[in-house]
């Protein structure tokens, strides 16, 4: 319910089409205010479903134009979270141990489940968002001890979590044990004064610079507030750092044991539960701080009995008012949606709604998602011929656009695709970032670019170089001619594939051909020299006069439809999403 | 027009703010118009290799003053916690694992110190001076257990150490640390701030490298395939990006292009004119979005040099370079690739190429992760700094031989790191702090020998008073801009082209540190 009042308090925004018109220098057209509403083409509705999902379909297309942008979103929102993590790899450890008894899930059996939900589940905005909360909340392969059950579990935490209160996901990441383990929280002790040992101070930092509030103080539109000489003002220093660490002390694998909890090995996890690996972090009171702990204005006195998740409580809950979340998390929302360099009116109409949803809540993601896939910069049908308007593709989400938009399947039902990171290969893999930084930081700029002299960020560049455009392209071609993954009894074909029946069907006219991977590719906005080019090498593909073989002419128009597909992915176009 | 503008704003005032102060402006915006004082007609080949340990290095278990005075703090400091990370005194036979150690007391395991013996002695050719606060007549040293193969070379002269090193703008004490002074530089302790600071001398957002500066200024000295004047192996770096040089991306391990199987010869999905079409089409920069344009543009240099690079390192010299040779973790047995090897692997390939494809000047960026050890140090730095002596002493035996040509002395490696780590532990680990110490390696280096100051070690506590550190932080006492500025005149840098890139060098009594 909160959500619809949000929904239509951007919409009825009376000034809204003149901010976006002012961003992008465009007149407001007529009727431009009812843009949001409902999309009126497929193009339309297929440019939303390219910001909102993993890649339009036929079917998704559909619903869009049905039920309208705000519609769909509410629909979605409302639908359950589908295909967890944690119920593909248990199913899979079974049948893994049905043939080997002793072998134990790999971080490719979380990325297939990855790409299995990412590519099939109907819950699309949840599967979207919730890889985009991933390259926020980061945690990563990278780092010693990460279980693929629990990292599973910690994906699904962030889907269950999409859509509700950011001060839940805060405390339900906090406490994830892969968190805990990732950034060192899990088995973090207090002080000892008589040696100078400190509490860890890695989660107390990242948790504020990369999760909540980052490093200035920011204004409601994303800008960055300075002082007297124009420096920027930090939101925290090292005391506050040191402050937060204490009070990330004495948490440790969740365990059901009430005697012993003072015992080093079991607080470094002898005593944890069986099912340690789904189950939040709990507290080991011996081991937490009753020093004083300063933090962000706040000021936890001193106590004598520890009290891990009081204070816990009073730092989370520090953190998650200060103003600087609803810009901080909701820019780069924007940026792993809809555009890289968002308006400063736009971030502000979003950090509104985090702060208050129509509702008085604040904090509500389902109202924050809505308002950045339904706001005016989103919609305005001119951004897509704006030179400067929308982001680089992510890897991954190129690769579920092709499987979605064809309706790839998977021979064995296990989606195959595993770990596509290497940097000749996509350089990307879900959960699977060099650091706790993400694959490319909000702020990056690429050197020596038309972009980084308009002083504009680019972050999906951080992973472009002269291995990894090439090693996307090989990619692409391998999967879209024969499938991708291991088969695992043929060795020609991968495992996820696709038939291209549809595309198949159109494939002797080239024309038809082109326009459809246009809609479902490029919603509509294919440029005619891309669409000439595809035409041309299309009908270069003779398709075979009788008396060839039904197989004959079958493997011509395949031909020609793997090949339109292949040109739409490799192009440049293509790959800048607006 | 957009918070883009607002960012650029806030390095400018940055940048303002410091020149206020003398310091000077962000390295090498007024490049282009420099270069004649540098040695642009040198016809030697030099290049200078880029080590960048990612995640900051605890610096104080990789280099370790061994005299009584500072290995009693040092001891008394780290030897606490769930896992002890104090390292065994110099001379101390490693304890077999499930015996119990006479200096801790403590049954050795294969992941704690008793298991290892003790630091590795080395002896610096200049005695140290004493620092203020140490309470020692001779300063002694030593290297972590794990990197025998480092102070072998070391021994042979061809290794240095150099002190205590951050980033830093001008000379700080301890005093303007406490105060929050303006003139600490931007966002310490932050990884990807550091990072950015290491290499280019501005926090996050910085568009050119001082490796990319200093190509910038030798590319003249290269006569053909330019492309390849700045290397890496690593994914994209800010270190080698220049104004007008851009950097290679190339594999680690293989051949060094990846080649676009679309662009190549069979017919792609039986069309005649498809490889041809989509090698145009990949390339095209007339898109409407800067997006589009931006990355057709590394697509074309992607495709321009691939065949070029890869023919030139399947010949030749580049064919004497030996693999890199696997890891053996020691503490689980595991034979493994070697990170840092293999990147080392394709730039000496490269190096060895880099006469037939005309170059005499290059820049080369390499990394090795992840050494945010706030956890389980024990095990992991001392992986990584076996993983790091490994690699080192590869590409020098490599570089003696490179198809019978020793080219040791043309090649500098030095390593880089964003932060040292805190002086005290959090039980089992260390957190972020700001100085550490380095290696740079090479025929041309004075090595045997530690330069700049080793600090004093400690945390104060009653009348110990160390000016040194502030709280567990050490406070550097040379700038990477020294540091870099050593490099960079080895190089045939000139001394304006210099200051130009390091605009802050002059806060400095001494702009090179004499290494080289």
């Amino acid at each position: 319910m909160n959500r619809l009042v949000a929904g239509a308090a951007i919409i009825g925004l009376a000034s809204a089409p003149l901010m976006a018109s002012l961003v992008t220098g465009a007149a407001p057209g007529p009727g431009s205010q009812y843009a949001a509403v409902t999309p009126a083409t497929a193009n339309d509705a297929s440019r939303f479903l390219t910001q909102a999902t993993f890649g339009p379909t036929d079917s998704s297309i559909g619903a869009v134009q049905s039920s309208g942008i705000p519609g769909w979103i509410s629909q979605q929102e409302a639908m359950a979270p589908s295909q967890s993590s944690v119920s593909f790899l248990q199913s899979r450890l079974s049948a893994l141990n049905a043939a080997n008894p002793n072998v134990k899930l790999k971080s490719w059996d979380f990325y297939d489940s990855f790409w299995k939900s990412s590519i099939t589940a109907p819950d699309q905005l949840r599967q979207r968002v919730k890889l985009a909360l991933s390259e926020i909340f980061v945690i990563s392969f990278s780092a010693p001890g990460m279980d693929p059950l629990s990292v599973g579990s910690y994906y699904d935490t962030l889907g269950t979590s999409a859509f509700g209160n950011y001060r839940t996901l805060l405390e339900q990441a906090t406490l994830h044990p892969m968190m805990g383990n990732y950034l060192n929280m899990l088995g973090s002790t207090k002080a000892d004064l008589t040696t100078g040992q400190h509490a860890d101070e890695n989660f107390a930092r990242e948790i504020q610079q990369l999760m909540s509030i980052g490093l200035y103080q920011l204004n409601q539109d994303g800008s960055i507030q300075t002082d007297a000489n124009g420096a920027p003002i930090p939101t925290y220093n090292i005391s506050d750092i040191q402050g937060l660490a204490k009070v990330f002390t004495g948490f440790s694998w969740y365990s059901t044991i009430t005697s012993g909890k003072g015992s080093v090995t079991y607080y470094l996890g002898q005593q944890r539960d069986t099912n340690w690996a789904t189950k939040s972090m709990v507290a080991y009171p011996a081991f937490h701080s009753m020093e004083s702990k300063s933090f962000l204005g706040t000021t936890i006195p001193a106590s004598t009995t520890p009290d891990p998740t009081g204070d816990l409580k009073i730092a989370l809950d520090t953190i998650f008012n200060h103003p600087n979340v609803g810009p901080f998390i909701g820019k780069q929302l924007i940026q792993r949606l809809v555009t890289s360099n968002p308006s400063p009116a736009y971030i502000s109409r979003v950090a509104g709604v985090f702060n208050n949803n129509g509702a008085g809540v604040r904090g509500d993601l389902g109202a924050v998602v809505q308002a950045i896939l339904t706001d005016p910069e989103a919609r305005d049908p001119n951004a897509v011929s704006n030179p400067t308007f929308g982001k680089l593709r992510e890897p991954v989400v190129r690769l579920a656009n092709w499987a979605r938009a064809f309706k790839a399947k998977s021979y064995t039902g296990w989606w195959l695709i595993g770990d596509t990171s290497a940097p000749d290969a996509l350089r990307q893999a879900a959960l699977n970032s060099p650091t706790v930084f993400n694959f490319w930081r909000p702020g990056y700029s690429p050197p020596g670019t038309a972009l980084a002299a308009q002083g504009l960020v680019a972050p999906e560049f951080q992973v472009v170089d002269e291995v990894s455009v090439a090693g996307y392209l090989n990619v692409m071609l391998d999967a879209i001619g024969t499938g991708i993954g291991p088969h695992p009894t043929n060795t020609t074909v991968g495992d996820v594939f696709s038939t291209y029946a549809a595309e198949v069907a159109i494939a002797r006219d080239s024309g038809k051909l082109a326009d459809r991977v246009n809609l479902l590719l490029l919603y509509g906005q294919m440029s005619s020299g891309l669409r000439t080019r595809i035409i041309n090498a299309v009908n270069a593909i003779a398709i075979p006069a009788p008396p060839a073989t039904t197989a004959q002419v079958s493997a011509a128009l395949t031909n020609r439809a793997e090949l339109a597909v292949f040109m739409a992915t490799a192009s440049p176009e293509y790959l800048a999403q607006r | 027009m957009t918070p883009r503008s607002i960012d650029r704003r806030r390095f400018l005032r940055i940048g303002g703010a410091l020149s206020v102060l003398g310091a000077g402006t962000p390295f090498a915006l007024q490049l282009a118009a420099s270069g004649a004082a540098s040695a642009a007609t040198a016809s030697d080949y030099k290049a200078i290799v880029c080590i960048f340990m990612f995640g900051g290095n605890d610096g104080a278990n990789m280099v370790l003053a061994t005299d009584d005075d500072s290995w009693g703090r040092y001891f008394a400091t780290r030897n606490t916690g769930f896992s002890p990370i104090a390292l065994m005194p110099s001379g101390i036979a490693p304890t077999p694992v499930g015996q119990r150690s006479q200096v801790t007391g403590r049954t050795a395991l294969a992941g704690t110190p008793e298991s290892w013996g003790g630091v590795l002695p080395i002896t610096p050719s200049t005695p140290q001076p004493i620092p203020s606060g140490t309470n020692a007549s001779a300063r002694t040293f030593g290297l972590h257990p794990f990197l025998a193969p480092v102070k072998s070379i070391f021994d042979q002269g061809r290794l240095a150490v150099v002190a205590n090193i951050g980033a830093l703008t001008q000379p700080i004490v301890k005093s303007q640390y406490a105060s929050n002074s303006p003139l600490l530089p931007g966002s310490l302790f932050s990884h990807n701030d550091q990072q950015s600071t290491w290499q280019s001398g501005l926090i996050e957002g910085a568009h050119v490298g001082w490796g990319g500066a200093m190509a910038d200024i030798l590319l003249g000295m290269n006569t053909t395939n330019t492309v390849f004047t700045a290397i890496s192996p690593a994914g994209g770096a800010l270190f080698l990006a220049g104004n007008t040089v851009k950097q290679y991306v190339v594999n680690p391990s293989q051949q060094p292009a990846t080649i676009v199987t679309a662009t190549q010869a069979a017919p792609l999905f039986n069309s005649p004119i498809a490889a041809s079409t989509v090698n145009d089409l990949i390339q095209d920069t007339s898109s409407t979005s800067n997006f589009a344009n931006d990355y057709a543009g590394v697509m074309t240099r992607s495709i321009g040099a691939a065949a070029t690079i890869n023919n030139a390192v399947s010949q030749g010299p580049s064919t004497t370079v030996p693999m890199a040779p696997n890891y053996v973790n020691p503490f689980t047995g595991a034979t493994q690739p070697n990170p840092l090897a293999m990147q080392l692997q394709t730039v000496a390939e490269i190096i060895a190429a880099a006469p037939s494809l005309g170059l005499r000047r290059q820049v080369f960026f390499v990394n090795l992760g992840s050494f945010d050890t706030h956890d389980s140090q024990n095990t992991r730095q001392s992986d990584l700094l076996g993983q790091l002596a490994q690699g080192l002493a590869y590409f020098d035996s490599t570089l003696a031989n490179i198809g019978g040509a020793d080219l040791r002395s043309s090649v500098t490696t030095f390593t880089t790191s964003e932060f040292g780590r805190t002086f005290t532990s959090n039980g089992d680990g260390t957190d972020h702090a700001w100085g550490s110490h380095h290696f740079v390696m090479g025929g041309a280096v004075k090595g045997g020998n530690i330069y700049g100051q080793y600090p004093t070690l400690g945390v104060d506590q009653g009348s110990f008073y160390n000016p040194d550190m502030v709280g567990s932080v050490l406070i550097p006492t040379t700038s990477v801009y020294q540091y870099g500025a050593t490099l960079g005149t080895w190089f045939g840098v000139g001394p304006s082209d210099l200051a130009t890139i390091f605009p802050n060098l002059s806060n400095f009594a001494s702009p090179t540190l004499g290494f080289l």
